[in-house]
């Protein structure tokens, strides 16, 4: 009886896993189908700056200069804020008030992202145009800065429980050795935690890529890349918003609808890389644990 | 047992909550059409309770593409069927049906309007979309850069303004600032700003939004009024259209005849459109 449960047990969670992999190839191989006509069809010139589908430019250069330029943004903000919250809740903080805090935070994480685009359209870009004096508030920065808030919970629940599951004879040697708690979590706590923190670094990232409603809405969505190329107070495009805006309105099987493909794809592969370039760097840092 | 009996409660409940002969249209498309059809929906199912009727917003080209792919049964439309979109669809007839008339207005800010800039030619909105004239100055009004707001592409009310304003439906605006979709998103971004120039169904102005006069070429000035979109003498106006695929039958059919009729078009006309039998 145990021994057949057992197998029904392991046979479940296989298949899950299988599935969840399967789903992701699929999506991979989709999108890679779809885009083929672009890819074949326009080439090269996918990496101009003209978008016009009723003259057949498909330009994707303005949606990745958006894309990358608003989560540069995000995380240059969420990315100190979130690991200083993370280090204070994990470690200043006395431990029966942690949860509070970080209940709080996670809230953030649970608001539904047009719920952040409403906001951000009825006020925060009305307090951006006012305090730059812009004529409108819909800019790369706006989208950009709301997109922290966005991630910051996953930068903070994700770099607290690395910073807390940082065993504690650790930092028990660091203090027996006379070092300050400033030093202890220095030079101690944060190199051993720096791989999981890395890795909620990277999961922040895949949502700031992601992100489509609350950036649609905010960001201007032309597609233009602003002069001189850092004024990120202009309005711009990204990726996802680009494919918001027209996936509806363009034909299933025209080439407008695989250039959008393509723009899927070129995302997706931006993640796989981003993902593979920092598990190798972190192959290199052993953990100093286990 | 408390768990099968709490399941066994959801599942009647389900059951009850499906009627069995609910027959469901689904809509979508224009968002200038799309306050006359909505409503139109909840009087008509007030009528007809076993009919579903599902509206959703999107786009001129969103109807076109979803009546085509045949994923809905009627789309809303507020410019032709492009030559393209016939082409892009070869097993689907297209047909039209009229159910009201508007007119897309040259919209700006409240604070331009006051200053004193209340009509422009066409060749001056040309210009503006064109990047020519980026002051308010140019044009007598006060020393602001114009925030030139335009709109998607496949947008309607687009293809109407530009087709009129710049001679081509399709034409690039070149001296635009924000690109946005629908007539709301529109109307929010010309309120919040002072300094806006865009594009508006003539059904969504309103206190902050101030629709311009057109200066014709032989002078006259044209405002944006009802009886001017009647007698036709403004020159930026179109029809409002549904489609369908081939000859609409049972429940679209029905429908549609609902909107056609006295009680759809008084509808048409709250909505600040103009009906079709006037």
């Amino acid at each position: 009886m145990l021994v057949s449960y057992n197998k029904i047990g392991k046979g479940y969670i296989m298949l899950s896993t299988y599935i969840s992999m399967l789903i992701a190839l699929l999506i991979f191989i989709v999108l890679f189908i779809n885009s083929f006509d672009a890819i074949s069809q326009v080439g090269l010139k996918l990496f101009t700056l003209e978008w016009n589908p009723s003259k057949n430019e498909y330009g994707i250069l303005s949606m990745l200069y958006g894309t990358l330029s608003v989560t540069v943004i995000a995380l240059t903000i969420a990315i100190p804020l979130g690991i200083g919250t993370a280090i204070f809740t994990s470690e200043i903080l006395p431990s029966a008030y942690r949860i509070y805090v970080k209940s709080i935070i996670e809230l953030l994480a649970g608001i539904p992202s047009i719920i952040y685009g409403l906001i951000g359209i009825a006020f925060f870009s009305t307090w951006i145009a006012s305090f730059f004096e812009l004529a409108s508030g819909r800019t790369i920065l706006t989208a950009g800065i709301l997109l922290s808030i966005m991630i910051l919970p996953t930068i903070v629940t994700l770099s607290d429980d690395a910073i807390n599951n940082v065993p504690k004879k650790y930092r028990e040697a660091a203090k027996g050795l006379g070092l300050y708690p400033f030093e202890v979590i220095k030079n101690t706590v944060l190199p051993i935690a720096k791989k999981d923190i890395t890795g909620a670094i990277l999961l922040a990232l895949g949502r700031a890529l992601g992100e489509t409603m609350a950036v649609m809405l905010l960001i201007g969505s032309i597609d233009k890349i602003p002069t001189p190329f850092y004024n990120v107070l202009s309005p711009g495009q990204t990726i996802t918003s680009k494919l918001g805006r027209e996936i509806g309105e363009s034909a299933f099987g025209s080439l407008h609808f695989s250039a959008l493909n393509t723009m899927g794809f070129v995302l997706m592969l931006l993640v796989i890389i981003l993902t593979l370039i920092t598990q190798l760097y972190l192959r290199k840092s052993n953990r100093l644990y286990e | 047992m408390r768990n099968i009996l709490f399941l066994s409660a959801l599942i009647l409940l389900f059951n009850a909550c499906s009627k069995p002969n609910t027959k469901t249209i689904t809509v979508a498309g224009s968002t200038t059409v799309l306050p006359v059809v909505s409503t139109a929906a909840e009087q008509y199912k007030k009528a007809h309770p076993d009919t579903r009727i599902i509206v959703n917003a999107g786009g001129s080209g969103v109807g076109v593409n979803q009546v085509g792919s045949q994923k809905i049964e009627i789309g809303m439309i507020s410019r032709a069927i492009t030559s393209q979109e016939i082409d892009q669809y070869p097993d689907t007839s297209f047909q039209t049906h009229s159910i009201g008339k508007d007119a897309v207005v040259p919209v700006v800010s409240s604070e331009i309007f006051d200053s004193g800039v209340t009509s422009l030619s066409l060749e001056q909105i040309a210009k503006i979309y064109r990047g020519e004239i980026s002051n308010w100055k140019e044009l007598n009004g006060p020393d602001k850069d114009i925030l030139v707001i335009d709109k998607e592409k496949s947008r309607g009310t687009r293809h109407v303004f530009m087709k009129i304003v710049m001679g081509d439906k399709e034409a690039d605006a070149p001296g635009a600032d924000l690109v946005l979709g629908s007539n709301n998103e529109e109307q929010t971004a010309v309120v919040q700003s002072d300094a806006a120039i865009g594009m508006l169904s003539n059904a969504w102005l309103n206190e902050d939004v101030k629709g311009i006069s057109i200066i014709m070429p032989d002078g006259e000035v044209i405002e944006p009024s009802l009886n001017n979109i009647i007698n036709g003498s403004f020159p930026i106006t179109r029809n409002l259209l549904l489609v369908t695929n081939g000859d609409p039958v049972g429940g679209a059919r029905k429908f549609i005849d609902f909107i056609l009729s006295k009680e759809g078009q008084d509808i048409v006309t709250q909505n600040g459109y103009v009906s079709i039998v006037q």
